[in-house]
């Protein structure tokens, strides 16, 4: 077993690995680059959709965009904590996680307060919550490899999971995330892309109602790129086309 | 009564009624569920193999990192063996609130990797005395359906197999860095590790768990099960027929000789089982390497 007083490194934080870093990020302040992947910048990863693969949740899903792998399990409708004070509506409760090994260095694998906290809020007017009076449903994710646009890999896993328990939803929800590199936008970004990039735009909707359940923006953007990118999110319809 | 709502209600009878039949009342009435082990062939450091025994599904990996070996043991590596249970993997575990038994699990796959001897830790030393590998084997839960144990085993042992060491050199300040591909023509560097690329293991150890009612005998209990009755027997048994370590924690079933010793027999005939479903998972890897 380990001593706890001897302190470990990686191998893979190089100089090396520094210097390339820096020559992406001044690579992506131009106007025309390729993705290390050979992606188009409006052209999401290949992605994976499957349902059912835990069997002790009510309800599962596991979900890969390119290297991103996320399961979800859903719990319920269940007994609500005692402490909890009586609700006519059902509660939605969010968790989610990273494993040890989901980054190239080896993280605590600790629970995600934020993304927690913004899949309740993504799912939350998408689920109808009439229907579970009193009780509570539980969403925990757990993200298996981290490789970029987590949190939209969460959401559209975590819906389906819902789905598969048979949770009484208005419609799935399906996310997808934009980065933006000076002039350029580039959908469905990678972990290095997100970690050079200007600003994010994460938007979450149902398809068929065309209501948007979510939208983040972060960083710098200009009104006009915003306008456009809000119409950009029929691309989200054709990541639901995967669904069916 | 409906067949479901007497099972719910009343377990145990329902359970001693079957048996009494010697017929098991899981889903389909099989000794040892189907057990099944994928080894991913995703880049070094990590080498994320999944082994999945009946519904408990387990994913392992392990994550290397450099160390100072200590002074008492200047030629060996170190392990690193944590078992989680995330919220995901059971309706009993919530956020928050870790499970009680994922430490007991951790604690019993480190001492049955360490005590059977099946990794040499000097294989993980780097330079004698000032580095070594730190192998950080994190064993992740996904689907609790009984025996943890015995899947959380079967997955490190994969992980092991599977594990690939990068190449890696010393620089300037002392520090060992990874040598990739690309670099690997142009720096001059020269590389610590050509050889030891891969562990080689010895008699790797496999376990089984037995369930005890009364004079009956189950292997492999599922969840179900394990929360009706309460008295199981671990047995650890190495590839080559030695005991590793028999484990019975109390429980409300005293054993017999002869009952202990059928158990052993269980997990021999399971363990050259195991050795198979391990062997296959891994030899498309070693035709991968051979080209």
């Amino acid at each position: 077993m380990a001593t706890s007083s001897t302190t470990t490194y990686s191998p893979s934080q190089s100089l090396e690995k520094r210097q390339q870093q820096q020559q992406r990020r001044r690579l992506f302040r131009e106007i025309d680059w390729k993705r290390s992947d050979g992606r188009e910048f409006h052209q999401c990863r290949p992605a994976f959709l499957r349902t059912g693969a835990a069997s002790a949740a009510a309800g599962s899903a596991y979900v890969e965009f390119g290297t991103t792998k996320v399961i979800v399990s859903v719990f319920g409708p269940r007994e609500s904590k005692k402490a909890m004070m009586y609700s006519d509506i059902g509660r939605l409760n969010c968790n989610v996680s990273y494993t040890t090994f989901s980054a190239p260095i080896r993280g605590q694998g600790s629970d995600h307060k934020e993304y927690s906290l913004l899949l309740h809020k993504a799912l939350e007017g998408a689920i109808i919550l009439e229907t579970f009076p009193k009780t509570t449903v539980d969403v925990f994710a757990l993200i298996l490899e981290s490789g970029g646009s987590d949190l939209p890999a969460i959401i559209s896993c975590a819906s389906l999971a819902l789905a598969d328990a048979g949770i009484m939803m208005y419609d799935l929800v399906s996310a997808v995330s934009v980065s933006c590199f000076g002039a350029n936008l580039v959908i469905d970004p990678m972990a290095e892309e997100e970690a050079c990039q200007d600003g994010s735009l994460m938007i979450t909707c149902m398809p068929t109602r065309h209501e948007i359940t979510q939208l983040t923006l972060t960083g710098e953007w200009s009104t006009a790129k915003i306008n456009e990118n809000i119409d950009n999110y029929t691309v989200t319809l054709s990541l639901l086309l995967y669904y069916r | 009564m409906e067949v479901e709502a007497y099972r719910r209600l009343f377990p145990l009878p329902y359970y001693e009624r079957h048996l009494a039949e010697s017929v098991r009342p899981t889903p389909a009435s099989r000794p040892i569920p189907d057990t099944t082990v994928a080894v991913a062939p995703s880049p070094p450091p990590t080498g994320p193999p999944s082994s999945k025994v009946g519904d408990t599904t387990m994913l392992a990996a392990i994550k290397l990192e450099v160390m100072t070996p200590g002074a008492e043991s200047p030629d060996q590596g170190s392990l690193g063996i944590e078992f989680h249970m995330p919220p995901i993997c059971s309706p009993l575990v919530r956020p928050g609130r870790p499970a009680e038994v994922a430490p007991v699990i951790s604690k019993q796959i480190s001492d049955v990797v360490m005590s059977s001897g099946v990794i040499d830790l000097k294989e993980l030393s780097l330079i004698n005395g000032k580095a070594a590998w730190m192998a950080y084997l994190d064993i992740y839960c996904l689907n609790a359906d009984g025996s943890l144990f015995d899947a959380a085993l079967l997955s490190a042992i994969a992980a092991f197999s599977n594990l690939q060491i990068p190449l890696v050199s010393v620089n300037e300040d002392g520090r060992v860095i990874a040598v990739s591909g690309k670099l690997q023509e142009e720096s001059k560097l020269e590389l610590v590790n050509k050889e030891k690329r891969k562990l080689s293991l010895r008699s790797t150890p496999f376990s089984l768990t037995c369930m005890l009612h009364k004079n009956y005998i189950f292997a492999d209990p599922t969840a179900e099960e394990e929360s009706i009755m309460d008295t199981v027997v671990t047995v650890v048994i190495d590839s080559l027929g030695r005991l590793v370590s028999v484990y019975k924690a109390g429980g409300s079933v005293l054993v017999y000789n002869s009952a202990l010793q059928e158990c052993i027999i269980l997990a021999k005939k399971r363990a050259e089982e195991l050795q198979k479903i391990l062997a296959d998972a891994l030899s498309p890897q070693m035709d991968l390497d051979s080209d």
